[in-house]
């Protein structure tokens, strides 16, 4: 099989997981969606096994360490959000927890939703509706406005284009890096089935998906700290 | 794969949203409701101990207030005891001048007395000796050697009874 073949089999595999009967297809719910679903239960189910029966005086280690994870986690996006954009916190954790979750789910067996274009599109839609109503909150609608002839008229249509660069960038980029961390391990896998994959596989499926989850949360962090500034 | 479907990133965006607030109600709401427990609990502590502290301070200026009058109070007991002790002593000083003055007089009018006795003693042994001398005179035939001897056996006589 060449690169070809098997990018083939990757990018143009139909992913309707569940067909309705109207639309001709057009309404078919993708795997992607289904394997979100299935995270989001999973995630569900743990958070409430975590969070159960927590105290003021006397914790366990498991409520010490959500405690701890929580803590940690926000003070590290809280600092990338800066002050004037901290009430974004708690949303900017959740895309990180689920894109890192997403991104992992590999290990589990399932294929990751950030392999499907759409699941990125959708984040990094949502991500540039955040950036924009941070700075309409922040700035106002004129001030917003105004943003975009800054520091010049002259960059007024490059600023108004980056309102569909960044997200497209952020989309491409992290459907880029997962769809490749895939391409790379199935060619591994047919190279030497054995073995090798193991160490690759941490990379791939952990290291890279981390890093990538944490590369999308601080863009789109930067991009709400500039829209507040 | 490379295409997009409306639905779809429908549904992501949906299934975003329900996490965001799956995570909102089960994990940082819970860990924020414990958070804020515990920060009361910190902030009613350090009120407390705040008071606790103002409390202290406000004995303490008490106690010093109470020092300082106390000390105001034991100087001026100092000051009426040693101003007693100095009245004390200057009304005995008084009392034992006037005693030795009057002790003085006494003794000046007692020894005056004495002496008036003594010379009215004196006198009368002085008239009884001339009486006698007389007598002796009178009662012996006399020559001027005679008068002469008994003139200095009365000198002699005299003088020695002054003595």
């Amino acid at each position: 099989m060449d690169i070809k073949e098997l990018l083939n089999e990757i990018l143009l595999k139909d992913k309707a997981f569940i067909h309705l009967p109207f639309g001709n297809g057009k309404y078919d719910i993708y795997e992607s969606v289904v394997v979100t679903w299935i995270i989001m239960a999973i995630v569900l189910v743990a958070l409430l096994i975590l969070t159960h029966g927590f105290k003021v005086h006397n914790i366990s280690k498991r409520q010490a360490a959500v405690e701890a994870f929580v803590v940690w986690v926000r003070k590290m996006v809280g600092d990338m959000l800066g002050e004037e954009a901290a009430g974004y916190t708690d949303y900017i954790v959740t895309v990180l927890i689920f894109l890192g979750v997403s991104n992992m789910s590999g290990l589990l067996g399932f294929i990751p939703p950030t392999m499907d274009i759409n699941v990125t599109a959708a984040l990094a839609l949502m991500s540039i509706v955040l950036v924009e109503a941070a700075g309409i909150h922040h700035k106002g609608t004129k001030g917003w406005l105004k943003s975009f002839i800054q520091p010049m008229v002259v960059v007024a249509p490059m600023n108004i284009m980056e309102l569909a660069i960044k997200p497209l960038s952020l989309c491409m980029r992290l459907f880029g890096n997962i769809i490749g961390a895939t391409v790379i391990m199935e060619l591994l896998k047919h190279v030497l089935p054995f073995a090798l994959p193991v160490p690759f596989s941490v990379y791939f499926d952990m290291f890279d998906g981390l890093i990538q989850a944490y590369v999308f949360v601080f863009l789109t962090s930067l991009y709400i700290k500039e829209a507040v500034e | 794969m490379l295409e997009f479907s409306a639905i779809n990133i429908g549904c992501t965006i949906a299934n975003l949203l329900i996490l965001y607030a799956i995570f909102r109600i089960f994990l940082f709401k819970r860990v924020d409701k414990i958070l804020l427990q515990r920060k009361e609990e910190v902030d009613e502590a350090t009120k407390a101990a705040d008071l606790a502290t103002q409390q202290a301070l406000s004995t303490k200026k008490e106690y010093e207030e109470r020092i300082a009058l106390a000390d105001e109070e034991k100087e001026q007991i100092l000051a009426d005891i040693k101003k007693q002790g100095y009245d004390e002593y200057d009304r005995i000083v008084s009392d034992a001048k006037k005693k030795g003055e009057q002790i003085i007089v006494e003794a000046k009018h007692n020894a005056e007395v004495e002496n008036e006795r003594a010379k009215e003693v004196y006198a009368a042994q002085l008239t009884d000796m001339v009486i006698d001398a007389a007598a002796k005179i009178a009662a012996t035939k006399h020559s001027s050697a005679d008068d002469k001897e008994l003139y200095d056996k009365f000198i002699n006589e005299a003088g020695v009874d002054n003595e």
